[in-house]
């Protein structure tokens, strides 16, 4: 809970308890004086777990615990055999029943000597009389040793008697209401009818009730009575859908669900499958055991579903990266380390991240059994880093059924012309005659490859001067046309990007034709080659004019005078010569000229080299071809047959060779183009149809052996100790199964009925929802160092019944909201507020502000303009400009916030808006919701001015405050008391008294005097917002309105669950 | 007359404290709980100085030296060897590989770990020696040089991480990984805020010169991570409302929005009359101090009565919004009304390659202004209690990454040394501290961790760095970690 708000409670009860005339007393006086002040007689014995253990853990077990290499004075007070051995300075820590014989006691009492007391005061630590108090006492009766509380079993111990069993509708109440007569408290009355179904509905289903609803319930409570109406309300919230939507919230934290990667580019990550996948779990109240199992390891059940896989994404949803420079192992180590953390936190309530770098200060868990953990998660069928994509393998695809049946027409369509492809290759196969490859040699030979006559290479970028032209009137040395390029000056034709490039092999020789125009010569030619995108190698001819390159280098190299004018002239160059080693690939060609004319045609490389869509007469010229390239780009088989000499190939292999070469046989390409065109498109198609399919990231796990994981010395990825398997903690139960210790071995040892941890953890954020603060109170620490619950036995009970009920989430959560316990109303008494600022005794019913995604849902729907949709991509409501810009990465593809526009996107609820976990919605922050970048179990509740600013003026809320007025125009009647009425029963669920109607009409009286003198100002206000106002409304009056919308939804009491 | 503006006037006092039995408490009492966020003060370690609202009790630890503190963070890892390391030797070194002595197999970023060598690349740019201290500057840093008698500079800072994201998380939040709470979370968690009109930590983004793709920033450099979110930075924009939702709607003036929280705050007021929760009591006061934020914010934000002379220190860049000089006059004004914290993000100085085209422009950002926000603080005597902090996350390698010639170069990432400067309450005016080898690459005396200098900035301000913890996930969390870290004791005055 937050400081805050506790804080400002004492500061108040002081300020009341001042003003009631009680003195100066303060209301933060420590329990522990009060129970000194109780006659010794009456004192219950001290509870180990309870009362001792944690005073140890917290002061003293950081030099006498669990980690032996910080032990100091070889006293180790974690064990029982530590705390009452003898040590080697012959002192005993704990004597039982001797208080002067205990170190311990005698150390913690040293006030007169620094140097001896404990805990030092270096350690910032120290005891407070109460503290020592207790431990005395407890080693005066005996000194009880057990283990700390949450490692032991769960064990449902009958609730306990009561003072006024008619009080207590089950078996919570008991629980509660035992302890509220130990204190001394009186529970409060039942909540009033129209209030409780607000809280109910709040907390169950996120929205509050409507006026009709309250009505309803009001009625049946009248038929039939309150139980029953309540009960049939209850059962009727969590039949709705928008009761998974809401538990999925609390989930999401829990998961660091968000819509981003969350480091460094934090780019756009599609990963709401996952989200939908929650809501769904939870609406179909799946048992919270398989709900455990198929988000760790729905990949490992035998042939997962679809819906199973999807669940896995629990264990990728966190932060990950592809920062340039980062190192890889670096990064994978942190990725792991983030699942093994979160599992740790959500599953077992356990700080397991401590005993990374070292053995766990105080809970028994070793850096060994760390890495061991670590060791499950560590097999990943995927990188490490995330390429800054969306789809970061693994990942799945989560089509519509329309995508489906698209999928499925595009396979079969693929089938069938694969398979008309193959029939065609083989009637060529039948049709080709050997003949053709009679007394043919297979020894490679250099022949021309041309690039370039009278067309440029297909798909190929062309710009710059000259055209082709045509003869008579002009020279043409091969096909009909040739390139004319005219200068004055500097002149070229550039050619960039073809769809194939022309390779080099070794001693290859570049070509071209030129014809210099005889009258009007150029100065220089020159012809230039593109390799990577970088033009840098040239040859040229003539004057030294075109001063591109590093002279005398390849970049720039002179072939010679001028070539005879008034002919065609070949010019050849060595590869070599301008720096084109074998194996570069060219993807450009210029022809350059320095003034005059010149004519050229027919240009390419002398090669034996297969070039890419070149095409063969027969068999034995494609043989020759391929050997003088290795056989590139064959199958391996096939390379091999190559390689034979043409007299050692079987018959098989000479079949296998001709298949391989009909799609490069001249003839064969005629036949086989149209088919193969027609599978490119279905291809490409295929292609688009499956960009467009969501997808969503899950563990999968790799093949073969899993990945060795190490011990990391201090837990850094570069430092590896020893090899370690998969092994799970040793003070929890071992799995009682042999079956393989995998993720779902892991998960099926977390639901196991021995399990200490998993059930508790579970059952107190679900009461942390409803309540507020869990009974433990600290809901990510069970440990040693977490707060021991409240109620030690009601934790217990609801643990051992919630598996009992098959882990029945349902079933749990209207266990809760039936308590007679959740029922009180939640008015506090000065007295319950002196003695229990935080309710953690409950002596009074739940009452604190409502989350950010609940405030925000709540104010839409209040207007009638929720759009209430389940699932689907994630949508972008407004907020205010430059927010993304102001942090982003330029290269990020979420560095520009582009809201959505449409009610059916923006007007959704909160669960569905955007997460960008660099700079998450400030709609949602401010309010406390966590960035997501990690895993959050409990959020902080803060009361400020932000918060203050946001929901008066955040132009959501004012739409709504609108949308509110404009809807009690058309649902009430015309007199301001019907819809003054009507608006405050919208947003608090009870009909207004008189005093809040006088206060809303001296307002509404102000506002309405105030805009009609101020038209212009009222339609600025009225028109903000997706949806226009009602044209019909006269503007002044709808702004006069729209203000007290804008004040009824600030209203404390709205704010609140109360 | 404005039927809202006399009704106010009347109103207000009537109803919202007259209205008898409003809390119980009488107007006095109400007033003193409006005009407090949280709990009573503890008492100001100086006389003169406001007290703390809403810090932790027993804080501050001992007598700060400064009361606030602005932080100018230049994201990116601007170059020490071209602005305040200067290692004349590696000139005659050019192109020459850097010793594999120096470098030690210290692990580097993919960015470089493949490249066949490691030549060196000295700076282009000349170094002098500025005031009485001889403090060396660089030629692209003219105006701080000047403040080369009133700042402590650190040569020897250092950190683990050696790549943006996590580094600048690091050195904001004391931890690689994202989740705890910046520096100024941390300051206004544990010494509360000083005015009650404004936050207590605010953070602002200035605007960059770099066409190249700057680094990103993260909400989480200036978050509360699991501290509540109320001790987060609050960012003050350039675009649109400075505070976030700061203005009005449209169409809903100063006095109707009065009108309307004197509306919801009397029904609130009810309301607490039926629950007696003190969180609704917490609300009124949220809401009354929302209000007030909506003068003192704008107020802040303008610099129109700011006299020439002090306009003209900033240089002409101050009168563009969003300009490091004008975020820079906006830190003083803000530290001016005891803002506790603010913290400048200014970003751009990953120079991998073009240090000679990208370089001069970053700094001619923040050169000047940085010089101006010190001298102009010291001008008002403000300087005595307020700290100013100027640095990155991390530093850049000596050797070159990709082209090297005498005039441009590149640098990649170098987490074990990089130069800090701290100046004003309780530091050591003109001295440089601590030295790093000839090569500018390894600490070779007094080496500061990042740790360390945030350790500096709380004991400053009157934190034993070892005591401000928070209990998280069952420990005792600090921002300078678990391991041994300590103010820099050499450059405390």
């Amino acid at each position: 809970m937050a400081l805050g708000l506790r804080l400002s409670a004492l500061a108040c009860a002081g300020l009341m308890a001042a003003a009631a005339g009680l003195g100066a007393a303060r209301a933060d006086e420590e329990r522990g004086d009060g129970e000194k002040a109780k006659p010794a007689a009456k004192l219950p014995p001290v509870s180990f777990a309870h009362e001792v253990r944690p005073i140890l853990s917290e002061n003293c077990f950081a030099c006498h615990g669990f980690d032996a290499e910080q032990r100091k004075g070889g006293l180790r007070l974690d064990t029982r055999e530590g705390a009452f051995e003898t040590l080697k300075s012959g002192e005993t820590a704990v004597v039982p029943g001797d208080l002067d014989e205990s170190a311990l006691i005698f150390r913690i009492e040293l006030d007169d000597d620094p140097e001896m007391m404990m805990p030092p005061k270096e350690s910032g630590k120290s005891l407070t009389p109460a503290e020592i108090d207790l431990l005395k006492r407890w080693v005066a009766e005996g000194a009880h040793w057990g283990d700390h509380w949450s490692f032991e079993p769960p064990v449902k111990v009958d609730p306990p008697e009561i003072k006024d069993p008619e009080r207590a509708l089950n078996p919570i109440d008991s629980f509660i209401l035992a302890r509220l007569d130990a204190e001394g408290l009186e529970p409060a009355e039942r909540a009033k009818p129209a209030r409780l179904l607000r809280r109910v509905y709040l907390d169950l289903i996120g929205l509050p009730p409507t006026p009709a609803d309250v009505d309803a319930f009001l009625a049946s409570v009248e038929a039939g009575g309150y139980d029953a109406a309540y009960e049939k309300t209850v059962d009727r919230l969590l039949a709705s859908p928008r009761y998974g939507e809401h538990m999925a919230r609390f989930w999401l934290d829990a998961a660091r669900y968000g819509d981003t990667h969350g480091l460094h580019l934090d780019n756009f990550r599609e990963m709401w499958a996952y989200r939908d996948w929650v809501v769904r779990a939870f609406n179909a109240n799946k048992p919270f055991d398989q709900f455990i199992i198929e988000q760790l390891a729905g990949d490992l059940l035998p042939n997962p579903t679809l819906d199973q896989l999807i669940a896995t994404g629990f264990n990728r949803c966190h932060v990950s990266t592809s920062e340039g420079g980062s190192i890889e192992e670096e990064v994978y180590v942190r990725n792991v380390v983030d699942q093994v953390d979160t599992n740790g936190t959500v599953f077992l309530g356990l700080t397991i991240a401590c005993s990374r770098c070292h053995d766990h200060k105080f809970d028994p868990i070793t850096q060994k059994e760390y890495y061991q953990l670590f060791a499950f998660f560590n097999n990943i069928d995927g990188p490490a880093l995330d390429g800054n994509a969306s789809r970061w393998a693994p990942f799945i695809q989560t089509p519509t059924d329309e995508q489906k049946a698209a999928l499925e027409a595009s396979d079969k369509q693929l089938a069938e012309l694969r398979a008309r492809l193959a029939d065609e290759t083989a009637k060529l196969a039948a049709s080709y005659d050997p003949k053709l490859d009679e007394n043919q040699s297979e020894e490679p030979q250099r022949g021309d490859f041309v690039w370039i006559d009278d067309a440029f290479p297909e798909g190929a970028a062309v710009q710059g001067d000259g055209a082709f032209v045509a003869g008579p009137d002009h020279p043409v040395q091969s096909g009909g046309v040739a390139l004319r390029i005219e200068a004055a000056g500097l002149k070229q034709k550039v050619i960039e990007n073809p769809a194939a490039k022309l390779k080099i092999g070794a001693d290859d020789v570049l070509f071209a034709h030129v014809y210099l125009d005889p009258a009007n010569p150029p100065k220089e030619i020159m012809l230039q080659w593109r390799v990577g995108g970088q033009w840098s190698h040239r040859a040229f001819w003539g004057e030294n004019l075109i001063d591109w390159g590093k002279d005398g280098t390849h970049e720039r190299t002179r072939f010679g005078d001028q070539p005879a004018r008034g002919e065609w002239v070949r010019l050849e160059i060595p590869a070599k010569a301008v720096g084109l080693e074998p194996g570069t690939e060219i993807d450009g060609w210029a022809f350059t000229q320095f003034d005059g004319v010149a004519y050229w045609d027919k240009a390419g490389l002398l090669t034996q080299t297969p070039q890419r869509g070149q095409t063969y007469d027969g068999l034995s010229a494609w043989v020759r071809a391929k050997l003088a390239d290795d056989g590139a780009g064959l199958a391996e088989p096939i390379k091999a047959i190559l390689k034979k000499p043409q007299a050692e190939r079987s018959d098989d292999d000479r079949k296998a060779l001709l298949e391989a070469f009909l799609p490069d046989w001249t003839e064969g390409r005629k036949a086989l183009e149209p088919i193969r065109a027609e599978l490119a498109k279905a291809e490409a198609e295929r292609k688009t149809l499956d960009g467009s399919i969501s997808t969503t990231l899950i563990f999968r796990e790799r093949k073969g052996d899993p990945k060795p994981a190490y011990v990391l010395n201090r837990g850094e990825y570069d430092q590896r100790g020893d090899e370690v398997g998969r092994a799970l903690p040793a003070f929890l139960p071992p799995p009682t199964d042999d079956a393989p210790l995998d993720r779902l071995a892991f998960a099926r040892w977390l639901i196991a009925p021995e399990q200490p941890l998993t059930a508790r953890v579970a059952v107190n954020r679900f009461w942390q929802q409803v309540f507020g603060i869990g009974l433990v109170k600290t809901s990510e620490d069970f440990g040693a160092q977490g707060e021991p619950p409240s109620h030690p036995e009601l934790l217990d009970w609801l643990a051992v019944q919630f598996q009992e009920d098959g882990w029945d989430v349902k079933r749990f959560m209207k266990r809760l909201v039936m308590s007679s316990t959740y029922r009180q109303s939640s008015k506090i008494d000065p007295a319950s507020l002196a003695k229990d600022p935080e309710n953690r005794l409950l002596a009074r019913g739940p009452r604190f502000r409502l989350d950010a995604e609940t405030l925000r849902d709540q104010a839409f729907y209040v207007g009638g303009m929720l759009v209430e949709e389940v699932g689907g991509p994630s949508v972008k409501p407004p907020q205010p400009a430059g927010l993304w810009e102001a942090v982003a990465y330029t290269d990020s593809n979420t560095a520009k916030f582009t809201a959505d526009t449409g009610v059916d996107k923006v007007h959704r609820r909160s669960l569905y808006t955007f997460w960008k976990r660099t700079s998450p919605p400030p709609q949602m922050t401010t309010l406390d919701a966590p960035s997501r970048e990690s895993c959050q179990v409990r959020r902080e509740r803060t009361n400020t001015p932000l918060q203050a600013l946001l929901l008066l003026n955040e132009p959501q809320y004012i739409e709504a405050s609108r949308d509110l007025a404009e809807r009690v125009f058309r649902e009430a009647g015309s007199s301001p008391e019907e819809r003054l009425t009507l608006m405050f029963r919208l947003a608090t669920s009870r009909a207004p008294d008189a005093a809040d109607l006088e206060e809303l009409r001296a307002a509404l009286r102000d506002f309405t005097d105030h805009y009609a003198e101020r038209p212009d100002a009222a339609r600025e206000l009225i028109n903000i917002g997706e949806v226009k106002p009602d044209p019909k409304l006269d503007p002044s009056e709808l702004a006069a309105w729209t203000m007290i919308g804008n004040v009824i939804l600030n209203l404390d009491e709205v704010l609140t669950k109360g | 007359m404005d039927p809202i503006r006399e009704h106010i006037d009347v109103e207000t006092r009537r109803h919202f404290f007259g209205r008898a039995g409003v809390l119980g408490l009488g107007g006095l009492a109400l007033t003193d709980l409006l005009s407090r966020t949280a709990r009573a003060a503890e008492p100001a370690p100086r006389p003169d100085w406001p007290a703390g609202i809403g810090g932790l009790p027993g804080l501050p630890h001992f007598a700060p030296t400064a009361r606030r503190a602005i932080y100018l963070h230049m994201n990116g890892g601007p170059s020490q060897h071209d602005l305040l390391d200067y290692k004349p030797k590696m000139d005659a070194l050019f192109d020459k590989d850097l010793p594999e002595s120096i470098r030690q197999g210290q692990r580097l970023t993919t960015m470089t770990s493949g490249q066949a060598r490691f030549p060196i690349a000295p700076t282009r740019y000349k170094f002098k020696q500025h005031g009485q201290s001889g403090m060396w500057f660089s030629e692209l840093l003219p105006n701080m040089a000047k403040l080369a008698d009133d700042i402590a500079l650190i040569k020897t800072t250092w950190t683990e991480a050696i790549n943006h994201d996590p580094a600048v998380t690091y050195i904001c939040t004391g931890n690689q990984l994202p989740g705890r709470p910046s520096l100024g979370a941390w300051l206004s968690y544990g010494l509360g805020a000083m005015n009650e009109n404004l936050p207590a930590f605010v953070v602002m983004t200035p605007k960059f010169s770099t066409k190249a793709s700057p680094q990103a920033l993260y909400n989480r450099l200036w978050g509360a991570g699991f501290l509540p979110s109320k001790y987060q930075g609050v960012a003050l924009r350039s675009q649109g409302d400075p505070v976030l939702f700061l203005s009005n709607p449209q169409g809903v003036d100063k006095a109707v929005r009065r009108r309307s929280l004197d509306a919801i705050n009397r029904l609130n007021a009810k309301q607490f009359d039926s629950f007696a929760d003190p969180e609704t009591q917490a609300r009124i006061a949220q809401y009354e101090m929302a209000f007030r934020m909506q003068m003192s914010v704008p107020e802040l934000a303008d610099i129109s009565n700011e006299p020439k002379h002090v306009l003209d220190l900033y240089g002409p860049e101050v009168h563009t919004p969003g300009s490091f000089a004008r975020c820079a006059l906006l830190a003083r004004r803000l530290a001016e009304r005891d803002v506790r914290f603010v913290q400048l993000f200014h970003r751009g100085w990953d120079q991998h390659g073009n240090v000679a085209g990208d370089l001069p422009g970053q700094c001619n950002d923040v050169d000047r202004a940085s010089y101006a926000l010190v001298t102009d603080l010291k001008q008002r005597g403000m300087l005595d209690d307020t700290l100013v902090i100027w640095g990155g996350e991390f530093g850049r390698t000596i050797y070159c990454q990709g082209a090297l010639s005498r005039e441009n170069y590149g640098r990649d990432h170098h987490p074990k040394c990089f130069p800090v400067w701290l100046a004003g309450g309780g530091i050591k005016a003109g001295i440089t501290y601590g030295e790093t080898d000839e090569f500018g690459y390894n600490v070779v005396e007094n080496p500061v961790h990042i740790h360390d200098v945030n350790a500096t900035i709380l004991h400053c301000m009157g934190i034993d760095h070892y005591r401000l913890t928070y209990k998280f996930q069952g420990l005792d969390v600090r921002l300078t970690g678990v391991l041994d870290q300590a103010p820099v004791k050499g450059i405390l005055a």
